[in-house]
C-alpha cells in the first residue's frame, strides 16, 4: 500500500476516533475490550479504505464498518471480563452539577442500553448519532418500517429496564 | 422528555470524555493482523479442504486400496474417484466466490448473510465428505463380498452352517457402527469450532430476520 493511501487514512481516522470509541463504549465493558474493538475496526476500516470512494462522507461510511465489525466481526478475547461499573468510571458522566436526580438516572440509562442486545444497541448508537431511519435501514439491511418497529420496541424496553 | 433524549443530550454534550489517539497509535493499529471471525472461518475452512482432501490421498496409498486393486473394480472406482474430484474443485470455487463476496461496507444482514454463505458451502463439503465416506464404505464392502477370496470362502462356509444371514447382518451392523461414530466424532467438533466461532454471529442475523416476519 502507499505511503500517501496510509497518512490520508490514518489523518481521517484520527480525526473521527471518536465515532470508533463510541460504538466501542456501547459495545464493550471494558477497557482491555474496547482498545480490542477500536483496534479491530481500525484494521477493517484500513482494508476497506482502498475501494473507499468518497461517494459517502468518510464518517458515514465509518458507522457502517464500525458497527458490523462490532456486531459481526468482532471476537470478544478471553480477557474481556465484564464489568456494569465501567462506564460511569471511564466516561465521566457530564451532567449538571449538583443534579443527582439526573446524574443518577443517567447512569442507570447507560447501564439499562448496556443490557440490549446488539442489534438494538445498534439502533440506540445510531439514533443517538442523529441518523434517520433510511439511514439506520440501509446501515442494518432491514426496511425503514421495521427499522421503526424495532426503535419504538427498544424505547418499551428501555422503559421496562428502567423501571421493572 | 423520553429516556433516549434524555441520553441524547448527554450524548452529544461532550466529546473530550473518549480516549484521544495520536497519528501514531492508529499507525501502529494498521500494521496489526485482523483477528475477526472471517478470517477464523476462512483458516478453519482451508485446514477442512486439506484434512479430508489429505484423507482421500492418504486412503489412496493404504495397504488395504492396494489389496483393493486386485479386485479389478477400477470400472467403479475410477469413475467415484473422478466424481469426487470434481466435486471438490467444485466446492473450493464456490468457496473462494464466496469468501471474496465478504465486504465490511455492506448493511449488517448482508454481511451476515455473506459470511454463513461460506460457512455453508464448507458445511456442505463436509456433509458430502461423510456421505462419500459411507457411500463407499458400504461400495467397498459389497466387492470384498464379491471378489475377496478369504470373504467368499468365509461366505460359504457361513452358508453351510445355515448361518448367512447372521453373517451379513454382523458385517454390515458393525461397519454401521464405526461410521456412526466416526460421523458422531466429526459432528460433535464442527459443532464446538463453529459453535463457537459463530454464536454472536447467529443470534445478530436471527435478530435482524426476526424484524422480517
Amino acid at each position: 500500500m502507499d505511503k500517501e493511501l496510509e497518512h490520508n487514512f490514518v489523518e481521517l481516522l484520527e480525526k473521527h476516533q471518536n465515532i470508533v470509541h463510541k460504538v466501542c463504549r456501547l459495545y464493550t465493558n471494558n477497557q482491555d475490550a474496547h482498545n480490542d474493538l477500536f483496534q479491530e475496526v481500525t484494521i477493517q476500516l484500513w482494508k476497506a479504505y482502498p475501494k473507499f470512494r468518497g461517494e459517502s462522507k468518510f464518517s458515514t461510511w465509518m458507522y457502517r464498518v464500525s458497527l458490523n465489525t462490532a456486531i459481526t466481526l468482532y471476537r470478544k478475547s478471553k480477557r474481556t471480563i465484564d464489568t456494569q461499573d465501567f462506564d460511569a468510571v471511564q466516561f465521566k458522566i457530564t451532567s449538571v452539577p449538583y443534579d443527582d436526580t439526573e446524574e443518577q438516572q443517567l447512569k442507570l440509562l447507560y447501564k439499562a442500553v448496556h443490557q440490549l442486545n446488539d442489534i438494538e444497541k445498534a439502533l440506540v448508537f445510531l439514533y443517538l448519532e442523529d441518523k434517520n431511519y433510511n439511514e439506520i435501514s440501509e446501515t442494518l439491511g432491514i426496511t425503514e418500517v421495521n427499522a421503526r418497529v424495532k426503535m419504538n420496541r427498544v424505547k418499551t424496553k428501555l422503559k421496562t429496564l428502567l423501571n421493572p | 422528555m423520553d429516556e433516549l433524549d434524555m441520553l441524547k443530550k448527554d450524548w452529544k454534550k461532550d466529546d473530550s470524555r473518549y480516549p484521544k489517539l495520536s497519528y501514531d497509535d492508529i499507525y501502529g493499529m494498521i500494521l496489526k493482523k485482523s483477528s475477526s471471525i472471517v478470517k477464523w472461518i476462512f483458516i478453519i475452512s482451508i485446514l477442512e479442504f486439506v484434512f479430508w482432501t489429505g484423507i482421500s490421498f492418504a486412503l489412496k496409498d493404504a495397504d488395504f486400496n492396494k489389496k483393493f486393486e486386485s479386485y479389478n473394480a477400477e470400472n467403479i472406482m475410477i469413475p467415484f474417484l473422478v466424481l469426487g474430484y470434481l466435486i471438490l474443485a467444485y466446492f473450493f470455487y464456490m468457496f473462494f466466490m464466496n469468501y471474496r463476496s465478504i465486504s465490511v461496507t455492506d448493511n449488517a444482514k448482508l454481511l451476515m448473510e455473506n459470511i454463513l454463505k461460506t460457512r455453508r458451502t464448507v458445511k456442505h463439503y463436509v456433509a458430502f465428505n461423510l456421505i462419500y465416506l459411507v457411500v463407499s464404505a458400504f461400495l467397498v464392502l459389497s466387492i470384498e463380498f464379491n471378489k475377496d477370496e478369504t470373504m467368499i470362502a468365509t461366505i460359504n462356509k457361513a452358508a453351510a452352517d445355515g448361518e448367512l444371514f447372521k453373517f451379513y447382518a454382523v458385517a454390515i451392523l458393525a461397519t454401521t457402527l464405526v461410521l456412526v461414530v466416526c460421523i458422531g466424532v466429526f459432528l460433535v467438533f464442527y459443532y464446538l469450532i463453529y459453535g463457537l466461532l459463530l454464536k454472536r454471529l447467529n443470534k445478530n442475523y436471527k435478530e435482524l430476520k426476526k424484524l422480517e416476519v
